[in-house]
């Protein structure tokens, strides 16, 4: 144990739409650097954690930290002032924008130009570079100009993860960000996450055992709103509670560690 | 990189143009067309104005008669202060429009804000509403009913007593404010408005303020129309509670949607159309509204981009375009339009001469029946068939030129859009789309 805090702790956080309970005490601590997924069958609550986390909604219980202090309640824009960025499983992007705009709006707000009005922003050197470069990062230089509405599917989701990064946050949290990727999709889309989230900790939800397997420090199973258990990747594969809860049955040999492909493509535009 | 709204490449020297022109050319016309050129200009900056609200950040208000009408009042106050003796330059009356516009709209748009959608709208709709109904009583704001008047005082030896001199007061005013309202559209802010109305969550979530952002882009919207109250006041020199009028509101929104709100220009398009169109026809004809709703209409759906959507459209193409193949399409449209618009005015001025107070008297004269009327200097018989049946040939006969032309013009637009951009238009893909549709008419 360090001295210095987790990047990112969550004490008995829990939420609840009316009177139904989604997320029911979750406690967890990632420490900074880490690369944690979250697994877990659809409508365990995941997505609603993170919208917890990024400040979407209010908690019900409980408290959570950045870095040692507590977000909780905040707004999500100063949230994410804080440090913490989030890109969401449906494709969330400014669609009517240019693709260089998407990112560079992001980029103002790392540099403080809330109420920039007295000079063009195309003369800002220093915020057309760090967009360009996020361009050059999810590798959609030929698109820069095209609005982002006429993007295919996974180029939007590639400027989903990019726009994630525009504020600077060193705390990132990626909803299903290969959900509906193919396969060579899905390879490059965890290329560019490694690349672009080295140094930083990464919180993501994840369907792919595989791209678990080759992201992730460490794993969290949620179900019903609750943590079954949170290990290394080879140990969660091998954890018969783990397996009996998500799959509800004995894990047979050719099924491999690929649990929870049951994601289907719901998260299609 | 051609987000909706944002001025294309040619606009530089189009719009020096405009400006040559209406530079040059008052001076050579009638006091009335000046007058109407002012209005013009005041109309225009407050379009353009609402927009910045519509057109880039995505909010409709239908309450904006109150930070116009707040400009002319505060104005108004400073005129009077003026006269009284206060130093104050003629010129920069505006200010005082700036000023109070500014300081308004960023209390009513805090609450407006606070809302979206049609909420917002309707708050919007209410705040004007509430200062419509206020400012009649409150003798010391707003005059009462009668409203507040004062003169134009003369200041650094100009006298400020021709028309000719309040419009090129107002064009400068006009001029730097539409200049800063554009200059906006390019600062980090003026970005953010555009991806405020695109997906406020997502703003949020990249550790913008959407409110405090809407707040802004609000009073600054409604700093302009203020200005634009401004030049409404020092031209009449009086103003009264009727500009709080939810006619006013409804007139900036018509203006900005014919016009087109995703143009950036488009606004000030519609304004100078319908106001050039009212100065021209509203002596002929009564029912002016009727024609004002009427052209909005079929705007809103056959052209929902507007005029400035039209002009912008074939602007983007101009490479690929062969006017040669498409002139006369297009003139054979504008003939159809003519003759469907001279149906449609000619069964609308009948209809209101016969409905018309001044027809109840003539029939009573006559003792019953329905004696002739008199409309286009010529005399009609309420129940002859060329009554009737000449418009109704007209509209049918135009509605025919215009399916036929349509059918030319999409198939040339069709071949636009499929030869590939940079280069003209190809002759293959024409001739197949143009050699499709030619047997049924309709
Ligand atoms: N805003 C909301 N109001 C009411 N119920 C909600 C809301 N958001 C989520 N839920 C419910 O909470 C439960 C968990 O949803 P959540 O989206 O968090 O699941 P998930 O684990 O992300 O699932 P998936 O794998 O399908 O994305 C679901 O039953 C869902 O219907
Ligand atoms: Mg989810």
């Amino acid at each position: 144990m360090s001295a210095s805090p987790p990047a990112l702790e969550l004490v008995g956080v829990a939420k609840s739409f009316g009177a139904i309970p989604v997320v029911r005490g979750v406690d967890l601590q990632i420490p900074a650097g880490e690369r944690h997924a979250v697994i877990g069958p659809n409508g365990a609550g995941k997505s609603t954690l993170f919208n917890l986390v990024s400040g979407l909604f209010p908690l019900s219980g409980g408290d959570i930290r950045l870095r040692g202090r507590s977000i909780a309640g905040l707004p999500p824009h100063r949230i994410n002032r804080s440090g913490l960025a989030r890109s969401f499983q449906i494709t969330n992007i400014f669609h009517r924008l240019s693709v260089f705009e998407n990112l560079r709006i992001g980029v103002m707000a790392r540099h403080g130009l809330r109420f920039g009005l007295f000079r063009p922003v195309a003369r800002m050197r220093q915020v057309n570079e760090e967009a360009r470069a996020i361009l050059a990062l999810v590798r959609l230089e030929a698109r820069a100009e095209d609005l982002a509405g006429d993007l295919t599917y996974s180029e939007q989701r590639a400027l989903e993860i990019g726009m994630t990064l525009t504020t600077g946050a060193d705390v990132i949290l990626l909803d299903e960000p290969t959900a509906g990727m193919s396969r060579e999709e899905t390879d490059r889309a965890v290329e560019l996450i490694r690349e672009v989230t080295a140094g930083k900790t990464l919180l993501m939800v994840e369907h792919d055992m595989s791209v678990v397997f080759s992201l992730c420090d460490r794993v969290s199973v949620l179900v019903y709103g609750e943590i079954l258990a949170t290990d290394t990747p080879e140990r969660i594969s091998a954890n018969r509670a783990v397996q009996e809860a998500y799959l509800g049955e004995e894990p047979d040999e050719s099924s491999g560690r690929d649990f929870g492909q049951d994601s289907g493509g719901e998260a299609a535009p | 990189m051609s987000p909706p709204v944002s001025p294309s490449v040619r606009t530089p020297l189009l719009l020096a143009l405009v400006l040559a022109l209406l530079i040059g050319l008052p001076p050579f016309l009638d006091l009335g067309l000046q007058n109407a050129l002012v209005n013009v200009l005041i109309a225009g900056l407050f379009a353009l104005a609402f927009n910045l609200l519509v057109g880039q950040a995505g909010l409709l208000s239908f309450g904006h008669a109150a930070y116009f009408g707040i400009g002319a009042f505060a104005t108004l106050h400073l005129m009077r202060a003026v006269e009284d003796g206060l130093a104050f330059p003629t010129p920069l009356l505006p200010l005082a429009g700036a000023a109070a516009g500014l300081a308004v709209g960023a209390v009513a748009g805090f609450f407006a804000t606070l809302r979206s959608g049609v909420y917002f709208a309707l708050v919007t709709l209410a705040i004007a509403e509430l200062f419509h109904s206020l400012a009649p009583h409150w003798e010391g704001l707003f005059g009462g009913e009668a409203g507040l008047s004062s003169m134009r005082m003369p200041w650094g030896g100009l006298i400020f007593g021709s028309t000719l001199e309040v419009y090129y007061l107002a064009l400068g005013w006009v001029t730097l404010s539409v200049w800063l309202l554009w200059a906006y559209t390019r600062t980090p802010f003026g970005r953010l408005t555009l991806a405020l109305r695109d997906n406020e969550q997502r703003v949020r979530f990249l550790g913008y303020d959407a409110h405090a952002t809407k707040v802004i882009v609000f009073a600054i919207s409604a700093m302009f129309s203020g200005v634009a109250g401004a030049l409404q006041a020092i031209s009449n020199e009086t103003a009264n509670y009727s500009l709080f009028s939810a006619h006013v509101s409804a007139g900036v929104v018509l203006n900005t949607f014919v016009g087109g709100s995703t143009v950036f220009f488009g606004p000030a398009l519609g304004a100078a159309a319908f106001t050039l169109f009212d100065h021209l026809v509203s002596d002929l004809t009564r029912s002016w509204q009727l024609y004002q709703g009427l052209i909005f209409v079929l705007v809103m759906l056959f052209a929902p981009g507007g005029i400035g959507g039209i002009v912008q459209h074939h602007l983007r193409h101009r490479r690929q375009l062969d006017w040669s193949r498409l002139a006369g399409p297009y003139a054979l449209a504008g003939l159809g339009g003519a003759l469907v618009a001279a149906g449609m005015v000619f069964m609308i001025e009948s209809l209101s001469v016969l409905f018309g107070e001044g027809y109840a008297v003539l029939r009573r004269d006559a003792g019953g029946g329905h004696p002739p009327f008199e409309a286009f200097g010529a005399q009609w018989d309420p129940a002859g068939p060329l009554t009737w049946g000449l418009p109704l040939a007209l509209f049918l006969a135009g509605l025919f030129l215009i399916a036929r032309a349509r059918r030319d013009i999409a198939a040339l637009w069709e071949s636009v859009r499929s030869a590939p951009a940079g280069r003209p238009a190809g002759r293959g893909p024409e001739a197949s789309a143009r050699s499709a549709p030619s047997g049924s008419p309709s």
